[in-house]
């Protein structure tokens, strides 16, 4: 993925929000040495050059611009975005809900009049043959049919950005049976059938698909179930938050995985992580951002 | 005692007196191998019930060397599961494991109000993970059973579980309720649910065990992430048994352990008078031999 951005030979400036946690000073010090980004850091500009000067960083890096708390840093971001002096904001120690309240502000903010606000990631598993893309991991706590095609779509741009033509599409479900215990799996129908009819962007989209028919062939042919998924995803869109959210901790806990993720449905590309992500995570969602803001 | 790893319950069993396992429709080949792998280790005594021929084919073509079980035959599958149902019920066998039969016609029979082996007790999945990047196993449940499980029937869930590490040998094991997040969110009902679970646990309601949530997975499991997000709980980063909201979000945890964290794991039926033993064909051999394990060690 790093290799893809900086192919493109072409800078984005990121303004990061309330940036002053030595994760994301690290991990954007690394992008903008790299060569792929420039860096507008909002916050305590003394709290910043600390971290700086303790993790031997040259503040020389990027610009610093003094903010008193985490909401007007993230208002400050936003704005700066707006006004096309950033192409990209970054959540850095602001907490996630005053974060989005200042992204989703009807009048300054940077929602796509009537998006969808939704997340998607990329995850790079050391037991799994490519890049596994995630949807929704962060916004969504249940979403409806509407909000699911949306996810659907970011997922299959994003990975389309990666030159992958025809991505597969699982719809996650406990089983690959529709019942009508999971309400979840008549939507689903309802995608497939539109996918058929060539609604979505290029794509092969198969669902419900439990998680073994989705990433392992040898599933698929020990249970004899006919899908053009075939246990090779490359997305797996999920039923809620609380099934998507667990799933990804596991793999980056458990499985060794490392993700990178992106806001979809605004103007710009937003950058939002958990703040105790690794700095490494919070690096290959910059270069994400980078990839995706590329016009 | 806390189990490290899943080839402790070797250990719990040893210490036991030797469990009779009834294998119900027993003509079936992927649980046959793993019941005579266990029968050799010593961890069970099987009774086979189901078509002789069929049984004695199928070791005939694997090689296994059936000297000295007990085979009994009925070649109608519904009447070998009865069979099998009730010869436990007369406390013959302590473990009843499922053949070549339907899940649900298994548990037909297990529900049966004359002869089945209902306690009053909700029956529940649980399972046991070993994973190599968590410091001990780590219990989880439903995955498998229950699709969405009410206020009730979660209290029915840990107390099922908890009653089970008990004869695994853990003192107030701890117990957290996953959530998306580890707030209190009026928009998800399982965090209101694993709120009044925890209270409920400190008001005695639920005993043996400390519970809390909600917590998010990476809360529950990893010490660092609880402590960058302030939470001050003495289960997060250390936690012995995970509740699921629903069989959704299970299923997928389940098998993202397994597939993509190469987990090992052990499984079992809990609430009925016996741990049973349920396994499917795209369990591998070491987890249907686990699992048998776990339901030897489970059943006193």
């Amino acid at each position: 993925m790093v290799e893809k951005v900086l192919s493109l030979k072409r800078k984005q400036r990121i303004a990061v929000a309330w940036a002053q946690d030595s994760n994301t000073i690290g991990a954007i010090s690394k992008a903008v040495q790299e060569g792929f980004a420039e860096a507008i850091m909002i916050g305590n500009s003394q709290a910043i050059m600390d971290v700086c000067r303790a993790n031997d960083i040259d503040t020389a890096l990027f610009t610093i611009v003094p903010s008193d708390n985490e909401t007007d840093a993230a208002e400050e971001a936003v704005r700066l975005a707006r006004s096309g002096e950033a192409d990209i904001i970054m959540k850095g120690l602001v907490g996630t809900d005053k974060f989005l309240k200042a992204v989703m502000d009807k009048e300054n903010g940077l929602m796509l009049p009537g998006a969808t606000l939704a997340y998607v990631g990329a995850v790079e598993i050391p037991g799994y043959h490519k890049l596994l893309f995630l949807t929704d991991l962060a916004v969504i706590p249940f979403p409806d049919l509407r909000q699911k095609i949306a996810m659907a779509e970011y997922a299959i741009e994003m990975v389309h950005k990666f030159g992958i033509e025809k991505p597969k599409i699982a719809l996650i479900g406990a089983s690959e049976k529709v019942s009508r215990h999971f309400p979840n799996t008549a939507d689903y129908v309802e995608m497939c059938k539109m996918a058929k009819e060539g609604k979505f962007s290029d794509c092969i989209m198969d669902g419900p698909l439990d998680l073994f028919l989705a990433c392992d062939r040898e599933s698929v042919k020990i249970k004899g179930v006919d899908t053009p998924v075939d246990g090779d995803a490359d997305i797996l869109l999920f039923p809620s938050l609380e099934s998507s959210n667990p799933f990804y901790k596991a793999l980056m806990l458990f499985a060794g995985g490392q993700l990178a993720g992106l806001i979809r449905g605004t103007e710009k590309p937003v950058i939002l992580m958990s703040r105790s992500e690794s700095e490494k995570s919070k690096y290959y969602c910059i270069a994400l951002s980078c990839l995706m803001a590329e016009v | 005692m806390v189990l490290k790893s899943l080839s402790d319950l070797k250990a719990i069993v040893a210490g036991g007196p030797m469990r009779k396992l009834v294998l119900a429709a027993a003509q079936d080949q992927h649980s046959l191998g793993a019941v005579i792998r266990a029968w050799k280790d010593n961890v069970i005594e099987p009774i086979l019930i189901g078509d002789k021929e069929g049984i004695q084919n199928i070791c005939a073509t694997s090689n296994y060397d059936i000297t000295g079980i007990r085979i009994i035959h009925e070649p109608d599958m519904d009447m070998a599961v009865e069979m099998s149902v009730k010869m436990v019920n007369n406390k013959q066998a302590d473990v009843l494991m499922k053949g070549k039969i339907g899940t649900s016609t298994l548990l037909k029979h297990v529900l049966n109000k004359e002869w089945g082996l209902r306690t009053g007790n909700l029956l529940s999945h649980f399972a046991l993970f070993e994973v190599e990047t968590y410091h001990k196993v780590i219990a989880v449940t439903d995955v498998a059973m229950n699709i969405a499980p009410s206020l009730k029937d979660k209290i029915s869930i840990i107390n099922n579980s908890v009653s089970c590490l008990i004869k695994l040998g853990y003192v107030m094991p701890k117990v957290a309720v996953l959530g998306a997040v580890e707030m209190v969110n009026e928009s998800m009902e399982a965090t209101l649910d694993a709120a009044l679970l925890s209270k409920m646990n400190q008001r005695d309601q639920i005993r043996n065990c400390i519970i809390d949530g909600p917590l998010a997975f990476d809360n529950a499991v990893s010490l660092e992430s609880a402590q960058h997000k302030g939470i001050r709980s003495e289960v997060a980063g250390d936690t012995d048994l995970l509740l699921m909201p629903n069989i959704e979000v299970g299923n997928v945890l389940y098998k993202s352990l397994v597939f993509f964290a190469k987990a090992k794991v052990a499984a079992v039926i809990l609430g009925a008078r016996v741990p049973i033993v349920l396994t499917s064909r795209s369990d591998s051999e070491q987890a249907k031999y686990d699992s048998i394990l776990l339901s030897a060690a489970a059943s006193k």
